[in-house]
């Protein structure tokens, strides 16, 4: 592993732009690790995620992580944000670093597919479930976007207007 | 026309760093009534108060103001200085340039000099109006009053008897020897926590000069420094303590079972109870809450007789007391009785809790295998409810995996933000011991870092790493409860970058150190303050570490923040010391800075009556008519009876009326 050069001007920027895109707590964080013991993310093996993504954060590596694919693993459970004992939210400094991996059209492809399905049909992750839910004695299709093409068509037109829409995905 | 000589402080560059100190001199040496302007790099080092002593038996001025920084810790200093120049100490008045101006606005170094200058023009105006005042002193009481009979207040106790002064030690629980009581052992040393405390308790129980209040709470504090009147209730055992002999045979007949305090409710005790087998006092109580009244046995009722043998039935705890010092026919009082006693100085000494599990929601709580730290200390020593033998709570089966978790409840701002100090070694002094009798047992531990400053922690830390001890960096984010009773630890090893997982028997939370509620209202009774961490604060943190902002109320152990033993019987020394001072002085100053009535000029309305915090005004006839008079002893001169006076009877010496409007004129100028 390469030594990591701690450069205070760097690592005063990565601060700066990481508190703008929306993680605001990252000052707050000790350290303890907390966030990645309940982290399922961290489990499936996405390993910078939570705390070691804001360690790094912190040692200035903002530019470089771009092509981390570890974000996209964040399930935005936010147990992370529950256990955090400093009020750091780390979930929030996870989506900021998306917000700017985005922003650089560094997704990772299963993040691709999961906007081409909210996209489509208002749901990142979509199961049918008609068969199960009438064995519970539920009307097959649940009252959701998915088979509503109103509904949809009003996704469609947030996206389309949001800075999602801005990157070309859809 | 005054002589006023006014000294500016650099204070090295705490005020030198934001404010221009020569134009606030040059600024003050143009003021009204100044004769002399100067400045210093320290005016509290000897060459400063040299300055001002000097001035002052020249003849160059006779009042002193000094723009410096807090009168808090500084104003003792310079009045001192007066008196050694010559002139009286009140004649002084202090214009605080550096918490109120350098250290706020040191963004603004333009803004702070201008305020600086206001503030000196305001010292100036009061300075040059203040009169002489004159001390009065009090004789004091010879007793002190130590509350709280743990570690703290048995050393307090103890060292304040033997420098000869009466002590009453007052304790809420039936026995003395607190928290530390209930170790199993302690660290660095591995010295059984009962050996080496029972010898003291039981020194202080038979000391002469201490008189055990134990099962008594404070419940009014009136008084001052020297002379306070304290009242201490005796909550009712409803055993006669001059009989009981602490045989115990009240308990073994009991039939009434309740959780046990002193082992965290791991096991049960009977409601006639011994605190616990080295008490001391060793006396039994009834605890009424939970006592049955066997037989119909209430409290102040004739026993029936017995158709079949014509005696009386009684309670099984009356009948199996051999000193006959339970007798439920008395008239005993529920609410016990109230002891008046009189005392100079007081110690408080009250201790701490430990927070419960149950705030932690995350930590499976209601799993009985999840375990503070204190009911492991019960778990593993000889008196606890396993007798010393590691078994966890839910099934009495020997633990193969254990987990100790670090910081529960301390470093988090959703509980407390302030480090408990004691945590990372008690358990690893836990660790050790279980490793040391049971080396099969698995044991991880769970540290956000390891704190161990203190003599040879540190090389106890490392020694349990080398017995085998696993020490984890990184905080435990959860447990989850598995079927049998076994507990999924949830953790994250920082080194490796990785979670941990792993299935443990019996898990141990490090729950944090925080002061009981009834605290508060002793604090109301007492006067005391609470520090941001919510414990009784101290007068200064470095300074005044056992001294109150009440004078003759000093604080010892745990009650003013978390520490260990070594640090407490520390502090209990140094309370004791300083409590002794008025005590050997023998009296003590009353401030001048307190209120008068001008008795010709009072109307005797008695609206200041009331209006008085601290009870120090009374209607007396005077010249044959009721009219208001202060007792100096009593008066703290907050001067709600001056500003409420409609008739402008009362004076505030020191905050004269024409001072404080001569202040406003120079500040609004």
């Amino acid at each position: 592993m390469p030594a990591i050069v701690l450069d205070s001007d760097k690592i005063q920027d990565s601060v700066k732009r990481i508190m703008e895109y929306g993680g605001t707590g990252v000052l707050k964080c000790v350290q303890c690790g907390a966030c990645s013991a309940v982290c399922p993310g961290v489990k499936a093996g996405f390993p910078v995620l939570c705390r070691l993504l804001i360690k790094k954060l912190l040692e200035g590596q903002f530019e470089e992580l771009v092509e981390e694919t570890s974000t996209w693993g964040c399930q935005a459970c936010n147990r992370c944000t529950e256990v955090c004992p400093q009020g750091v939210r780390p979930q929030e400094v996870v989506f900021a670093y998306r917000r700017y991996q985005a922003s650089e059209l560094a997704f990772s492809s299963s993040a691709t597919t999961s906007q081409m399905n909210l996209y489509g049909t208002g749901h990142a992750v979509f199961t049918e479930a008609g068969p199960l839910r009438e064995k519970v004695g539920l009307p097959a299709k649940a009252p959701t976007s998915a088979y509503d093409e109103k509904a949809q068509k009003e996704i469609q037109t947030l996206l389309d207007n949001s800075p999602m829409g801005e990157l070309g995905l859809f | 026309m005054a002589k006023v000589g006014v000294y500016v402080c650099h204070c090295g560059s705490n005020i030198a760093g934001v404010i221009d100190v020569e134009a606030v001199r040059a600024f003050a040496e143009g003021l009204p009534d100044v004769a002399v302007a100067r400045k210093d790099l320290f005016m509290c080092s000897d060459s400063g108060q040299e300055m001002i002593k000097q001035d002052i038996r020249d003849g160059l001025v006779d009042k002193v103001v000094v723009a410096a920084c807090t009168p808090r810790t500084h104003e003792p200093i310079f009045r001192g200085a007066l008196s050694a120049g010559g002139l009286n100490k009140y004649l002084f008045e202090m214009a605080n340039i550096r918490d109120q101006d350098s250290w706020v606005h040191a963004q603004d170094p333009e803004g702070a000099t201008r305020k600086a200058k206001l503030l000196v023009a305001s010292a100036v105006g009061k300075a040059a109006r203040l009169r002489p005042l004159e001390e009065k002193y009090v004789d004091v009481t010879k007793a002190a009053l130590v509350i709280g009979g743990g570690v703290a207040g048995i050393f307090s106790a103890l060292e304040l008897a033997k420098m000869g002064f009466k002590t009453y030690l007052v304790e809420k629980e039936p026995s003395i020897g607190g928290v530390m009581a209930m170790l199993d052992k302690t660290f660095p040393t591995n010295d059984c926590s009962a050996c080496i405390l029972t010898p003291v308790m039981v020194e202080a129980g038979n000391h002469p000069n201490i008189e055990l209040l134990t099962y008594s709470e404070v419940e009014d504090v009136e008084g001052y420094i020297g002379n306070f009147n304290v009242k201490v209730r005796r909550k009712q055992a409803y055993v006669d303590w001059a009989r009981c002999t602490g045989c115990g045979a009240c308990a073994e007949k009991c039939p009434s079972k309740t959780p046990d305090e002193f082992n965290m409710g791991l096991s049960n005790r009977k409601a006639a109870y011994i605190h616990f087998p080295q008490a001391v006092p060793k006396k039994a109580v009834v605890d009424m809450a939970h006592c049955k009244s066997c037989g119909g046995r209430e409290i102040g009722t004739e026993p029936k007789i017995s158709e079949k043998t014509g005696k009386p039935l009684l309670a099984p705890c009356e009948k199996a007391c051999p000193a006959d010092a339970i007798n439920r026919t008395l008239q005993w009082d529920p609410a016990g009785e109230i002891k008046e006693i009189k005392v100079g100085t007081i110690v408080v000494a009250t201790g701490f809790q430990v927070m419960d599990k149950g705030w932690f929601k995350e930590m499976a709580p209601d799993n009985k295998n999840v375990i503070t730290a204190l009911q492991m200390e019960r778990l593993i020593s000889a008196t606890g409810p396993t007798g010393g033998k590691l078994l966890r709570p839910s099934d009495n089966e020997k633990p193969h995996t254990l987990t100790f978790v670090s910081c529960v409840g301390s470093r988090d701002e959703k509980h407390h933000t302030y480090c408990s100090r004691v945590c990372c070694m008690y358990m690893i002094k836990q660790a050790r011991l279980i490793k040391e009798k049971y080396p099969d047992v698995n044991i991880y531990m769970h540290f956000i870092d390891v704190r161990s400053p203190g003599k040879d922690y540190d090389e106890y830390y490392t020694g349990a790493r080398k017995m085998g001890i696993n020490i984890l960096r990184g905080k435990v984010g959860g447990l989850e409860v598995l079927p049998g009773d076994n507990l999924r630890v949830l953790a994250y090893d920082l080194d490796a970058c990785a979670p941990v997982e792993y299935e443990s028997d019996l898990v141990i939370l490090a729950t944090a150190m925080e002061l009981p509620p009834t605290a508060k209202k002793l604090a109301q009774t007492l006067g005391l303050q609470f520090c941001g961490s919510n414990f009784f604060k101290e007068l200064h943190p470095k300074l005044g570490p056992v001294e109150t902002s009440t004078e003759g109320i000093f604080l010892a152990g745990c009650c003013q923040g978390p520490k260990d033993i070594p640090d407490t019987v520390s502090q209990a020394k140094g309370a004791a010391a300083a409590a002794a001072v008025p005590l050997c002085q023998g009296r003590v100053k009353i401030e001048p800075i307190i209120s008068e009535v001008h008795t010709e000029k009072c109307s005797g309305c008695g609206i200041c009556v009331p209006l008085c915090p601290y009870n120090a005004i009374s209607l007396k006839p005077y010249a044959e008519k009721p009219r208001a008079i202060i007792d100096i002893t009593q008066c703290k001169g907050c001067g709600v009876c001056t500003a409420a006076c409609p008739s402008a009877a009362i004076v505030l010496h020191g905050y004269e009326e024409d001072q404080i409007f001569a202040q406003i004129a120079a500040l609004t100028a």
